[in-house]
């Protein structure tokens, strides 16, 4: 190489006198720099991975941490405030994904954050964290939480066994003969005969000629109506008539009222015969001794006594003649 | 060639680099190799190995970093997935690309130089056999050498390896620090422990190999026979690429498989 020592046994002869002093100083600044540079950049990757922050611990537990790799991040709406350090597989099957969290953005996990383990059909999997109420009490240190885990690539299989039931179901429908395809015909015939000259009544029953008896009974129905009106209006003549005769002036219950005056006084006769006859019969008691001397009396109202009944028999025959509610249904109103 | 594939397949040869590796780390560790004379030695080999081409190498790695950025973050929005290319980027430019370049590239320019002078000096019996080699001689010529070289190959790729960065920040982002936060979650995702320490020493491995295989090579040519020389410098740079390919390899498969 043209640089080389011109002289390569100068460095035992000639010491430091061949040796220019701004390649010395050169040299040490690249070296210098080189070191600088290399130590700046140690610093920044340990201050990438989070050397000198705080952190706290969350425990994630889930059954199946496929897609996580040590170093994916937690992400909070979308930005990531927490990195998974370790993964390990517990003794009962379950996977416990240890996630360091920044304390300064510790303050986005809650009591209540639910966390999702995501696994897209292309990318990495991700783990996010969502918080509903950034009001509630924050996450503490060490807390542990299960892992909702919405993975697409599970779903697909399951998807597919569903989607494959329901186009069979549709296969089985559209058939022919099949009974979507019988109630569709079925619904073809009624809507045609709807469109028809007798409509929706044709349709419901089925044939013309019943169509036309339903019409037919509707007509007569309509024409017996009309003659039911007629017969409406006798009814109320009628009605005002026997109005008139029962509760008009000499009217029946007219009538009736003054029987009942009599038949009133006819009974106040009665009762006093019926007194008098108490007062003989206690005179016939004592005098029970001596009923001969008696006889003549007894005969006398025995006379009396059958004169009354007479009246009252009377009276009764008077009141059933005016009475209509006598078992003689044949009433003569006056 | 075929004396190269020689080289490379004999037991012996590769005896003679392990042995010759663990005396020359071993004395390029201990402050008491660097004497004025090896200091002075070794500031001259960084300053042609390494200050000399420093503009001319970042000048192709930024010209080499825009264009593959660009053809990865091309290709990851037309597939659309835009957000795993920087990701992709920084994995694929700073920690495989740039580091394997850096490496080729003093390999070419330094390697096969210093493997020549060293088998020159062996061919005129400045430097015995290496079996019997003084350590004064070995201290005084070689390890300069070597601590430079690995040196050399240290800072290309550090400063490489950040104007990578820078630009990737810059062709994703813009000049703008808007991008900050994002950027630098990528960078937590890609480089956890591991990645760091394999990067790390994927590196020192690399210097290692362009710092010892050309000379430890040089020295296997044949005293009073000038015609030896170019094979062996022949077979130091296939040596070197064949390390350095299995060094690449090996990180690739630690890291991925």
């Amino acid at each position: 190489m043209a640089g080389q020592p011109e002289n390569p046994k100068g460095a035992e002869t000639g010491g430091f006198s061949l040796l220019p002093r701004s390649l010395g100083v050169k040299v040490g600044i690249l070296i210098g720099l080189s070191i600088i540079v290399a130590a700046g950049f140690i610093v920044y990757v340990l201050y990438a991975r989070g050397t000198f922050e705080q952190t706290q611990r969350l425990y994630l537990f889930t059954d199946n941490a496929e897609g996580i790799t040590v170093g994916s991040d937690l992400s909070f709406a979308g930005f990531p405030i927490g990195r998974v350090r370790r993964i390990t597989l517990r003794p009962d099957g379950k996977v416990r994904i240890s996630v360091r969290v920044a304390v300064d953005d510790a303050k986005w996990l809650r009591e209540t954050s639910v966390f999702v383990l995501d696994v897209p059909l292309v990318g990495a999997a991700k783990l996010r964290a969502f918080s509903s109420n950034l009001q509630d009490p924050p996450l503490p240190d060490r807390a542990e939480r299960p892992v909702l885990r919405g993975d697409t690539a599970q779903e697909i299989p399951k998807m597919v066994a569903s989607v494959r039931s329901i186009l069979e179901s549709l296969d089985e429908m559209t058939q022919s003969g099949s009974s979507l395809q019988q109630s569709l015909n079925n619904a073809r015939a009624v809507t045609e005969r709807m469109a028809g000259k007798q409509g929706l009544i044709g349709a419901a029953l089925g044939s013309e000629d019943n169509a036309h008896k339903v019409l037919a009974a509707i007509d007569r129905a309509n024409a017996l109506l009309g003659r039911l009106d007629g017969v409406a209006l006798k009814m109320d003549s009628v009605l005002a008539k026997t109005d008139q005769r029962v509760l008009s002036q000499g009217g029946l219950v007219d009538e009736t009222q003054k029987a009942v005056a009599q038949a009133n006084a006819i009974l106040g006769d009665v009762r006093a015969s019926l007194k008098r006859v108490d007062g003989i019969l206690a005179d016939a008691q004592a005098v029970a001794g001596n009923a001969k001397a008696a006889t003549a009396d007894l005969g006398a109202l025995r006379a009396e006594v059958e004169a009354s009944l007479r009246k009252v028999s009377a009276l009764v025959d008077e009141l059933n003649r005016k009475w209509p509610f006598s078992r003689d249904t044949q009433i003569k109103l006056p | 060639m075929a004396y190269g594939g020689e080289f490379i397949l004999r037991p012996r040869s590769w005896r003679r680099l392990g042995r010759f590796a663990g005396y020359a780390v071993a004395a390029a560790l201990s402050p008491s190799t660097y004497t004025p004379a090896a200091r002075e030695m070794a500031v001259r080999q960084i300053y042609f190995m390494a200050w000399r081409v420093l503009a001319g190498y970042l000048a192709f790695t930024a010209v080499l970093s825009v264009v593959l950025i660009e053809v990865v973050s091309r290709a990851a929005h037309t597939y659309g997935v835009s957000q795993y290319a920087l990701e992709l980027v920084l994995r694929v430019l700073v920690l495989e690309v740039i580091p394997l370049m850096t490496a080729l590239f003093v390999a070419l320019r330094s390697g096969s130089e210093v493997g020549a002078e060293v088998a020159l000096m062996r061919v005129s019996g400045e430097i015995e056999d290496s079996e019997q080699i003084g350590a004064s001689r070995l201290y005084s010529e070689l390890v300069p050498r070597v601590a430079a070289a690995a040196l050399s190959v240290f800072a290309l790729n550090t400063l490489a390896c950040a104007l990578a960065s820078a630009l990737t920040y810059t062709v994703f982002f813009g000049f703008t620090d808007a991008g900050f936060e994002d950027f630098t979650r990528v960078v937590a995702n890609v480089y956890d422990e591991m990645v760091l320490v394999g990067f790390l020493l994927k590196c020192l491995l690399f210097g290692l190999a362009v710092a010892l295989i050309p000379i430890a090579t040089g020295l296997e040519a044949e005293r009073g026979q000038p015609r030896s020389v170019p094979f062996a410098v022949l077979a130091g740079l296939v040596k070197l690429f064949f390390v350095v390919g299995i060094v690449a390899v090996l990180s690739l498969v630690v890291k991925y498989v």
